[in-house]
């Protein structure tokens, strides 16, 4: 029924985001060979795991057609708790670790009650939870810089098997993601919920459970976004992750998560992150003027954007009702 | 032989109006119920009462002898119960298994059971001879290929009562054929099914016994053989209509005030021609589903149209919306909630919206406030809305009745030569009705034409100039007001021919 | 039924009449001022007025851009990233001198800016001139949104999302993110404005007591309130206004109700860009340079911030002009008494994210009132 190039034009909709990467790669290879190299790519994955982890969060998000503000806020406050554990109290980097995620976990939970139990929406809450994170964690280190001890700076540099570790976490946070989204029951329901809330809730899901755990997910993503790549840094900047959230909702989107809700995956997000980092050092490769890299990132976004829009309206064609066959 | 599922003195009451009343019914197991009945009858109140999504106010149901008493929606389908509706109730961004499977996925090692999952989805799918691969996104399905899925949902549950609701509005002729083979397959597996539709010749062909619903009672039920399609209309009408209605009080004029030509749409409308002319109160009656919203919408300049011509006044209408409001066109939809209002606005506000250019003045186009003030009040007292102070009231705080006059209200203060309602009574109480009958004579009187869609025969005999039916984007014929005759009528719009 | 409630019911009534009427914000406001005013003198001291206003204008000029967004259910996050470009180019096309070390590299070095300064630094009406440019800039991004908006039917989320990357990316490009300064003394005083020693003719500062009291009136006070006038009147007042709310309210019913849905969401992005320029003309000529981070970081939440807990909705439909000065003045008087307070800045952001989620939980009780009543 479907004509050969309307096929090839669906598909090519379907997997724009691939589409596009696969055109950068091999664009950027044709400018300088070397960017292809292992080295090179493995270092855009390395430098990826940042916003494609916190990504792949807000895809949980995103998918059931709500939006979380506050996770540059998380990626600062949570790895900060864990450095004052870390310094202070003496623990050891692994209990580092679990202290950051709690504490990620704890935000995500604060988030949670306003939107499921107190049913303001997502954006207000998040929005206004930016702001309180992010004053709570200056307050701690009264606007300054905080340095973390040696040893977790080791961790971050470290590396098992030849990967760095945090390739390692991202893909562990990736495959987890995908098994959680793709083979559980919860995973489904996301999907379903952000498919149609009324249907869902009569196929009795729990509507609140579910959008509680979305949300303590997402932030404790980020809250592992921020350690991870504090961990390469060793040292956490009073203005760390601001303005990020919007980095994290493009790369997610990239990623073929839609806003509307019920729509995306957990490598998608993992393609957005990666895709955008593929561009940001592919125009270092090519001595393009750094500057000029957000506008390249906003096009290639605006290009995925666009192509979402044409799969919804290509979904709608196809749901509208006919009265009568088209063959009379 | 007990019945499956028994009704006993059944009634609901919405807002002290009885939408069911007194209705004992039994339905036997492993026979197929034909319930037919009129727009309003009750039938969609009844549904809902054994679906559990409203409770009854009076009476109870016994399900195999035992009471029966659904809270919600999940109560029904454990208890065996499943519902097809119109409006499909499928997630369309999940696999046709994962829909089957949604209220409950076997589990492996803590993870879904994919492999048991498509194997018994396979199963399922083959029973209904829907050779679709279960990992199919169900958003890439035809409407006909969807109901299946969700009749292959009510076998998963394993249900022993499947009701379908209108399910053939929105399938192709094949499609309808393939389901009736689905629904004579389940039945040889001794399921029992009430099927409901408008479509009065699949009733009888399908069913083996048959119920009547009328103003919320079983009015007429008995097996099949006793039923000639007269006596399903006959049952379904059987009312004495004088006094419904108000005396019309002028009568149509000659020149045409629409006048479309052949309009086609693909997979919409074929070939569609209409004329209104002055003062002439037109009817379009069909089934739902026959294209007369579809119609309007073509009309209005809302949807596309592949071919054909609209002339208003003799003239081509313009393109656009707006243009064609200023040409003299007024559209009063069917969804006055989602297309009609502004809820959360006050009354004038929602009078003033389309005629808001004529109030603006000056080149910033300020509100002539005043103007708006005194043009809406003068709108509502003609139209008598019964409401408080227009300015600050807002809509949704009116009964559905008055809701509908500000709804036409909006459009008379534009003075549009050509008037398109479509079911302008809809959801509107009996003495509401009345007001609105009145008000749509008055317009027509005053010189308008109008374009009456309705799926109540009744209110178009009563009002009506001329009736013409649609039936699957088509028009079937016409008549003119001596001449009007119920049961032909109803056999164009059936499409079935009587004896 | 028993006779208490009958009785109670007037008081329980004016409460709740207040507690929904327009001005609540702004009882709010005052409420809160005469509440700290005993303990925190400095707040209401005549130096502090000032200082509260002065933040307040540019702010509210901005907001009262995103609230015509706000109204037709949409968001402008580019708004941050406007202020930036075209306060960049704007200082590039009037400043004075140059300076090639800083400069030299920018893009816009040789074809808009020279050493001796921009094209329209010593004209006569060049500053005006100048100032028309940033208008026309801004109401070209507007329109570039609401295309995107209206007509490919994007989300406003992600058209303004990748608006504000690319184009606060652009800014920092022109001038290789150095900012650029030396701006005429007709522009920089648009930002201070020293009314009163105009009308009167006193340049000396030091003298009079009265100007004192005056100070207050300021450049950015008459622009601002100006912007205040016509955006209350172009929302309230006019058919546009209405469209704008219609659209909000019910969009199927406008488009069949004939409003020209398309044009009016293109026009809302271009007022919401040009009000951002405006804004940022003021932050400009206060900063007296053109600087291509400025409106980056929270800024935009700011804005958006305010705008609802003024009141307005971000569902569209419910958004009046007061209801965003209100809440600008609340939000701007809540950071000024929190620094008053010697709370840092840290601190300021944590009673701000509590007063965001306080008015989202006030307007949530608000609607459940409202809805009660209406039965």
């Amino acid at each position: 029924m479907m004509a050969t190039t309307d096929r090839a034009m669906d598909i090519a909709v379907r997997h724009a985001t691939y589409v596009i990467f696969a055109a950068v790669l091999i664009y950027f290879g044709a400018q300088v060979p070397s960017f292809l190299m292992p080295e090179s790519l493995a270092n855009i994955v390395k430098q990826s795991s940042f916003i494609g982890i916190a990504a792949i969060g807000m895809t949980f998000v995103l998918l059931t057609g709500g939006i979380d503000l506050s996770v540059g806020s998380v990626m600062f406050l949570a790895p900060l708790i864990a450095g004052y554990a870390m310094r202070e109290l003496g623990v050891p980097v692994p209990v580092g670790f679990a202290v950051a995620l709690g504490a990620g976990l704890a935000m995500g939970l604060i988030n949670a009650v306003f939107i499921v139990w107190l049913r303001v929406i997502p954006f207000i809450v998040t929005l206004a939870t930016l702001f309180l994170f992010r004053g709570f964690g200056t307050w701690l280190t009264s606007s300054t810089a905080f340095d973390f001890k040696e040893d977790f700076r080791a961790f971050g540099l470290s590396s098992f098997a030849g990967i760095p570790t945090p390739i390692l976490i991202f893909a562990a946070v990736a495959i987890l993601a995908h098994v959680v989204l793709a083979h559980t029951t919860f995973g489904r329901q996301i999907y379903a919920l952000g498919n149609d809330r009324e249907a869902a809730r009569k196929a009795g899901v729990n509507m609140r459970l579910v959008e509680m755990k979305v949300y303590m997910i997402c932030s404790v993503c980020a809250a592992l976004a921020g350690f991870v790549l504090i961990a390469q840094i060793g040292r956490l900047d009073a203005g760390f992750g601001e303005g990020r959230e919007f980095d994290v909702i493009a790369a997610a989107v990239l990623g073929g998560a839609s806003l509307f809700g019920g729509v995306g995956s957990a490598f998608g997000a993992v393609v957005g992150a990666t895709l955008i980092q593929t561009v940001k050092l592919g125009l270092v490769f090519t001595g393009v003027n750094l500057y000029l890299q957000p506008m390249m990132q906003g096009a290639i976004i605006i290009l995925a954007v666009l192509a979402d829009g044409v799969r919804e309206k290509r979904m709608q064609a196809m749901q509208k009702r006919t009265i009568r066959s088209m063959t009379g | 032989m007990t019945a499956l599922l028994s009704l006993n003195g059944l009634g609901k009451t919405w807002f002290g109006v009885p939408a069911v009343s007194d209705l004992t019914l039994e339905v036997a197991e492993g026979r197929l119920l034909g319930l037919i009945g009129q727009n309003g009858a009750g039938k969609s109140t009844l549904m809902n009462m054994i679906g559990g999504v409203v409770q009854p106010s009076a009476g109870g149901m016994r399900w195999q002898g035992a009471p029966y008493r659904p809270q919600t929606a999940g109560d029904a389908t454990r208890t065996g119960i499943a519902f097809i509706h119109q409006e499909l109730n499928l997630f369309t961004n999940l696999s046709v298994a994962e829909n089957l499977y949604i209220d409950g996925f076997p589990h492996r090692l803590g993870l879904i059971d994919w492999p048991r999952i498509r194997t018994r989805s396979t199963d399922i799918l083959k029973r209904l001879a829907l050779n679709v691969d279960p990992d199919t996104q169900v958003g890439r399905l035809s409407p006909g290929e969807r109901q299946l899925v969700e009749i292959a949902k009510a076998l998963h549950n394993d249900a022993r009562l499947i009701i379908f609701d209108e399910p053939t509005t929105s399938l192709t002729p094949r499609e309808t054929v393939r389901l009736f083979e689905t629904i004579a397959s389940l039945r040889a597996e001794g399921r029992t099914i009430i099927y409901i539709s408008h479509i009065l010749g699949d009733v009888q062909r399908l069913a083996d016994d048959i119920g009547v619903l009328r103003d919320g009672r079983l009015v007429d039920s008995g097996p099949v053989g006793d039923f000639s399609v007269q006596r399903m209309i006959r049952s379904m009408i059987g009312r004495d209509l004088s006094g419904l209605f108000p005396p019309r009080t002028g009568a149509p004029g000659t020149s045409a005030v629409l006048q479309a030509q052949s309009l086609t749409q693909p997979g919409v409308l074929q070939d569609v021609s209409l004329a209104v002319h002055a003062g002439e109160i037109v009817g379009l009656f069909g089934l739902m589903g026959a294209g007369r919203s579809e119609l309007a919408r073509i009309l209005f300049g809302l949807d596309p149209c592949a071919s054909g011509s609209v002339a208003l006044n003799g003239a081509p209408v313009p393109k656009g919306i707006a243009a064609r409001i200023a040409a003299g066109m007024a559209f009063v939809t069917e969804n006055r909630r989602e297309e009609g209002l502004m809820m959360e606005a006050p009354i004038a506000d929602n009078l003033a919206l389309v005629s808001l250019r004529t109030f603006g003045r000056g080149l910033l186009a300020v509100m002539d406030t005043e103007a708006v003030a005194t043009r809406t009040e003068v709108t509502r007292r003609d139209l008598m809305i019964k409401a408080g102070d227009i300015r600050t009231q807002p809509v949704k705080a009116l009964s559905g009745g008055n809701q509908q006059k500000v709804v036409i209200g909006k459009w008379q203060m534009t003075g549009p030569r050509l008037f398109m309602l479509d079911e302008p009574t809809r959801g509107v109480d009996v003495g509401a009705k009345f007001e609105i009958y009145t008000l749509i004579d008055r317009l027509a009187t005053e010189g308008g034409g109008i374009l009456m869609i309705s799926s109540e025969l009744d209110e178009l005999m009563g009002m009506a100039d001329r009736i013409v039916v649609m039936n699957r984007g088509e028009v079937m014929g016409q008549m003119a007001r001596p001449a009007f005759d119920r049961e032909r009528i109803l056999s164009l719009a059936f499409r079935e021919a009587l004896p | 039924m028993t006779v208490s409630p009958v009785q109670r019911r007037p008081m329980s009534d004016r409460a709740a009449d207040l507690f929904l009427s327009d001005y609540f914000i702004l009882y709010m406001s005052l409420a809160f001022v005469a509440v700290l005013a005993p303990f925190l003198p400095t707040l209401v001291a005549p130096g502090n007025v000032v200082n509260v206003l002065s933040n307040m204008w540019p702010l509210l000029i901005v907001a009262i851009g995103q609230t015509f967004v706000l109204a037709i259910a949409g968001i402008d996050l580019s708004q941050g990233s406007v202020i930036a470009v075209t306060s960049v180019i704007g200082a590039a096309l009037i400043t004075l001198v140059a300076d090639p070390v800083v400069l030299s590299k920018a893009p816009l070095w040789g074809i808009v800016v020279t050493e001796t300064g921009g094209p329209l630094a010593r004209m006569t009406g060049g500053v005006f001139l100048a100032i028309c440019v940033m208008i026309a800039i801004a109401a070209l991004i507007g329109l570039i949104n609401g295309l995107a908006v209206a007509m490919l039917e994007m989300p406003p989320f992600m058209v303004t999302l990748v608006s504000m990357m690319t184009i606060s990316a652009l800014a920092i490009y022109l001038t290789q993110s150095e900012n650029i300064a030396q701006l005429p003394e007709s522009f920089v005083r648009l930002g201070k404005g020293d009314l009163v020693s105009v009308y009167f003719g006193v340049k000396d500062t030091s003298q009079l007591p009265r100007k004192e009291v005056f100070s207050f009136i300021t450049y950015p006070m008459i622009i601002a309130l100006t912007v205040v006038a016509c955006a209350h009147i172009l929302l309230n007042r006019t058919v546009f206004g209405r469209q704008v709310l219609a659209i909000g309210m019910n969009r199927k019913a406008a488009e069949i109700s004939g409003v020209p849905v398309r044009r009016v969401i293109v026009l809302v992005f271009v007022v919401s860009a040009i009000c951002a320029a405006i804004g940022g003309l003021l932050y400009a000529a206060r900063l007296e340079a053109g600087r291509p981070t400025l409106g980056e970081g929270t800024f935009l939440l700011d804005v958006i911030g305010a705008a609802v807990i003024g009141g307005s909705s971000l569902f569209g439909g419910k958004a009046k002009i007061i209801w965003t000065v209100f809440g600008v003045f609340f939000f701007v008087l809540l950071s000024s008494a929190l620094s008053a307070m010697n709370l840092s800045a840290f601190q300021v952001d944590m009673v701000k994210g509590a007063v965001i989620l306080g008015a989202a939980l006030l307007d949530v009780l608000r609607t459940r009132i409202m809805r009660e009543r209406a039965r």
